[in-house]
């Protein structure tokens, strides 16, 4: 079940490294700005202009959009860098579709 | 089981939440869940990451699809499609996936994944050692995935449901393979469509960040409980649970709602 940690791929371990710890710092970014949220709900006046919890969910939200798009661009560049120019493509597109889906959302 | 498929129906009948909105906090989580597990399938080595990034060309255009589709669709038809998926995977939870202990009706290896290297092994603790695999029939697979993204983009789902039966029956790669890379490629699709919903402003930040802390404690709590239930009894529920779900979205889609907002 548990293979020794030398089977595991440099780029497979860097991933799930990355993945792990960008899913805790997002996630994390997401709770403080849901706690702040809950907690100026609470206290604030109905007028209050802080935006400072909404803003802090907001880049948590983000980050974790992120996440995936810098993974796919962290293969770009192992791939780009094996010479796996086949793959590389793949990863390009990928990238390029996403920013594709973007661009169409800014539209 | 992905948790994903259950966000959109509770926010949305039980909730009173607008579809869009819904789904728009639905497919934040689902990137959560798909980035939080990652680490464990690719140290397992059950993530083919070769793959994978291949199939991502598929899911990411289909999700691009979605995206472009969202806005058009009719919502009642959200709803049915919805329903649908909701009973296939009640289907596929009540058929029992087994590993195919051989893949002796190959189509044989695919030459385009030949050619790009995707064939590969993982550790399978029941063969004692490494189990090699081939993939097949690419091209179909493709198709399958392209398709997968676009609902994933349109119902806010991984569509992991979509994706398992087209690793299964098209690449016919093993159970503890297909699991990993599709749960390793959920994440890029779901964030390919919450890219566009999110500078397009349908993802609203005060729905999206409480469903996702919500959902990635419910992910940490479920693995536990899991556990200590037996995985009939767990079927049984899911399969009921996925069904009253898809019989309410059918009702919504025909525009009777049960649960009336009451506010």
């Amino acid at each position: 079940m548990n293979p020794r940690a030398a089977d595991v791929s440099p780029l497979e371990s860097l991933l799930a490294k990355f993945l792990l710890y960008g899913t805790w710092l997002a996630s994390s970014v997401i709770a403080i700005g849901c706690g702040l949220l809950a907690i100026e709900a609470r206290s604030a006046t109905p007028d209050s202009t802080e935006t400072l919890p909404l803003g802090c969910v907001t880049a948590g939200i983000a980050l974790l959009i992120l996440l995936p798009v810098v993974r796919v661009a962290i293969m770009l560049w192992f791939f780009l860098r094996a010479r796996d120019y086949r793959l590389a493509i793949a990863a390009a597109l990928v990238l390029s579709t996403i920013a594709a889906g973007v661009a169409i959302g800014i539209r | 089981m992905a948790s994903g498929i259950f966000i959109v129906p509770l926010l949305t009948v039980f909730g009173h939440i607008e579809i869009h909105q819904a789904i728009g906090a639905s497919i934040i989580s689902v990137i959560a869940c798909s980035c939080g597990s990652a680490a464990t399938f690719l140290n397992t080595r059950y993530t083919n990451v070769r793959l994978a990034i291949v199939l991502e060309v598929a899911t990411t255009l289909g999700a691009l699809t979605g995206v472009l589709l969202a806005g058009i669709v009719p919502v009642p038809f959200l709803f049915f499609l919805f329903a649908i998926i909701l009973f296939v995977s009640a289907q596929q939870m009540l058929a029992k996936r087994g590993d195919r202990i051989s893949q002796s009706q190959d189509a044989g290896s695919s030459p385009w994944a030949t050619r790009l290297r995707l064939h590969s092994s993982y550790p399978d603790s029941l063969l004692g050692g490494e189990a090699k695999y081939e993939v097949q029939r690419l091209p179909a697979g493709m198709v399958l995935m392209y398709g997968a993204g676009m609902i994933s983009a349109l119902l806010g789902i991984g569509s992991g449901v979509l994706k398992i039966p087209a690793m299964d029956t098209a690449l016919r790669l093993p159970i503890k393979v297909s699991s990993g890379t599709s749960n390793f490629m959920i994440g890029v699709t779901a964030a390919a469509s919450a890219g566009a919903y999110f500078v397009r402003g349908n993802i609203v930040s005060t729905l999206a960040g409480p469903v996702a802390v919500g959902s990635i404690v419910g992910a940490v709590l479920g693995a536990r409980i899991l556990m200590r239930v037996s995985n009939e009894r767990l079927r049984v529920l899911f399969v009921v649970v996925l069904v009253a779900l898809g019989v309410q979205m059918l009702l919504e889609s025909v525009g009777i709602h049960l649960f009336k907002s009451t506010t």
